[in-house]
């Protein structure tokens, strides 16, 4: 078994400038979050040595990122895979960790998407041979998964419906998150369809928003304020940038990412007490089940209905309201990260899973493109 | 010793190629592999041994999505812009549109034709039903 099992903790984590942050930088408000962070841990921004850092508005957001917190980072991994980056970081933290290349390891990330840039900011370099036919990124790519999905398996939009009015029964129990006006899956189908087969509401939301998440070893997390959230297992996995060069629209990368995470957790998926899949769209968190294992290939669409992963259902799913409902600054991980924590601590609120005890992570980044998985657990797991 | 460069990058020959009207793809000497987008090396096996071979132009319809736009100022009717993705009979996929196919017609699993558009330099790859190609 691998000696990153049990070998790191989140002991911090915090969120900022959820929804809307007019007059704030992506810095600003990524700061306060990590002073969030620090704060609940009982640790200060001159503990930290670690630095795990992405983002699609700096060219070189980690070094940004130490200088506007006055950080000396002697370990910085700033591995941009898109969204799943800081899922990835969950592993590549308890590496550095156990390696003892830093002590105290800061994953953050912060946007103003909504209030500063106003559209989603794309990439710079996208497929070259894409680009002609004028794709809408990220868009075009998950409408085509979704299309095929449908065609295969015969998923219907009653069933991307249920993943949205999932998302938004657990928003209405978090004060944070964004939209929490009721939603039907009428209101769903109604809405307007934005790029066929998607409709708006199987769209995830663009907001500003920033997080943070603080993990150290776990001799040291006892120590501090926090109940100690650790990290047992992780891995990544990633074939293709371009949605055209996709082996198989219908199976994401994250068969691998999980298959390797499960592995390292000795755990099953029966074994996960509450999922954090990133929801970009409706149809991801239906590619992610299946492709994790919590239910064969193809059947992702009939789990789904009939609220399984929704407030009362057998299988508590984006207990925050996901990318769809709760917060969606461009890239979602780390708030995956995030709320795996509060379950875990028992400190969700309203929206706690009683008892929770495992959690797996999940991040999405690009096009379906790369695949990260991280699983958590209290101390009774380790 | 610096690695030499072929005499023209994959995307310039990509486009003399298909200057003739037809779709062209590359395929590997050494392990048989057919491969697009173009490339120096083999994605199948590492190989830089890469050959031009004209294809048949003919694939099937894997994927699909129309982005429906709001009708601009003046206009009533929404707009649409459909793209496919296309399995080529050869093997690689790729993103194109089918130009004279309405957004509701295009169907995942037609078989379609591939035609080159645009202009020199700049051609991309279009497609059209099978049985309305010559």
């Amino acid at each position: 078994m691998s000696g990153l099992r049990g070998g790191a903790a989140i002991v911090g984590v915090g969120t900022a400038g959820l929804g809307e942050a007019p007059g704030f930088t992506a810095m600003d408000i990524q700061a306060l979050a990590v002073r969030q962070a620090l704060d609940e841990a009982g640790l200060a921004l001159s503990d930290v040595d670690g630095l795990f850092c992405a983002n699609m508005s700096h060219t070189f957001p980690a070094i940004s990122t130490l200088e506007y917190l006055g950080l000396r980072p002697r370990w910085i991994d700033g591995t941009n895979t898109g969204g799943s980056s800081f899922v990835g970081y969950a592993t590549s933290a308890a590496m550095a960790l156990q390696a003892g290349l830093c002590d105290v390891a800061l994953i953050c990330y912060g946007a103003t998407m909504r209030s500063g840039a106003g559209r989603m900011v794309p990439a710079a370099e996208q497929p070259t041979y894409e680009i002609p036919h004028k794709p809408r990124y990220p868009m075009t790519a998950y409408a085509m998964a979704a299309a095929r999905h449908m065609a295969e398996f015969g998923t219907t939009r009653e069933q991307l419906a249920e993943v949205a009015v999932a998302a938004r029964g657990w928003a209405q129990k978090n004060p944070d998150a964004f939209e929490r006006d009721p939603l039907s899956i009428e209101d769903v189908l109604a809405s307007r369809m934005v790029m066929e087969p998607l409709t708006l509401r199987d769209c995830c939301l663009l907001t500003d928003g920033a997080g943070a998440v603080v993990m150290t070893r776990p001799d040291r997390a006892r120590d501090l304020a926090q109940t100690p959230v650790y990290f047992l297992g992780g891995g990544v996995a990633s074939y293709n940038r371009a949605v055209s060069e996709m082996p198989d629209l219908t199976t994401t990368a994250a068969k691998d990412s999980g298959a390797r995470a499960f592995a390292m957790a000795g755990l099953r998926p029966s074994d996960m007490d509450v999922l954090q899949l990133y929801d970009a769209f409706t149809i991801n968190v239906i590619l992610f089940l299946e492709d994790l294992g919590f239910c064969a290939k193809g059947d992702g669409g009939s789990f789904v209905s009939g609220g399984r992963i929704a407030p009362g259902g057998a299988l508590p799913v984006n207990t925050n309201g996901g990318g769809l409902s709760f917060t969606h600054p461009g890239m979602y991980g780390v708030f995956t990260l995030i709320e795996a924590a509060r379950q875990l601590r028992g400190a969700a609120g309203a929206r706690q899973v009683p008892g929770a005890a495992t959690a797996l992570c999940h991040g999405n980044g690009i096009t379906l493109s790369h695949q990260a998985t991280a699983i958590f657990g209290r101390a009774e797991t380790l | 010793m610096n690695h030499p460069l072929p005499e023209t990058g994959p995307d310039r020959q990509f486009q003399s190629h298909v200057a003739d009207g037809h779709l062209w793809i590359q395929h590997c000497s050494d392990c048989g592999g057919a491969i697009f987008h173009p490339r120096v090396l083999c994605p199948h096996c590492g190989s830089l041994a890469l050959e031009w071979r004209r294809a048949s132009g003919r694939g099937t319809v894997y994927s699909r999505a129309d982005l429906i736009q709001k009708p601009k100022p003046g206009e009533t009717e929404p707009r649409h812009h459909a793209l496919v993705l296309v399995d080529l009979d050869e093997g690689p996929r790729m993103m194109s549109r089918l130009p004279d196919v309405a957004p509701e017609e295009i169907r995942i699993g037609m078989r379609v034709q591939a035609r080159i558009a645009g202009d020199p330099g700049e051609y991309a790859v279009v497609f059209d039903p099978e049985e309305a190609a010559e």
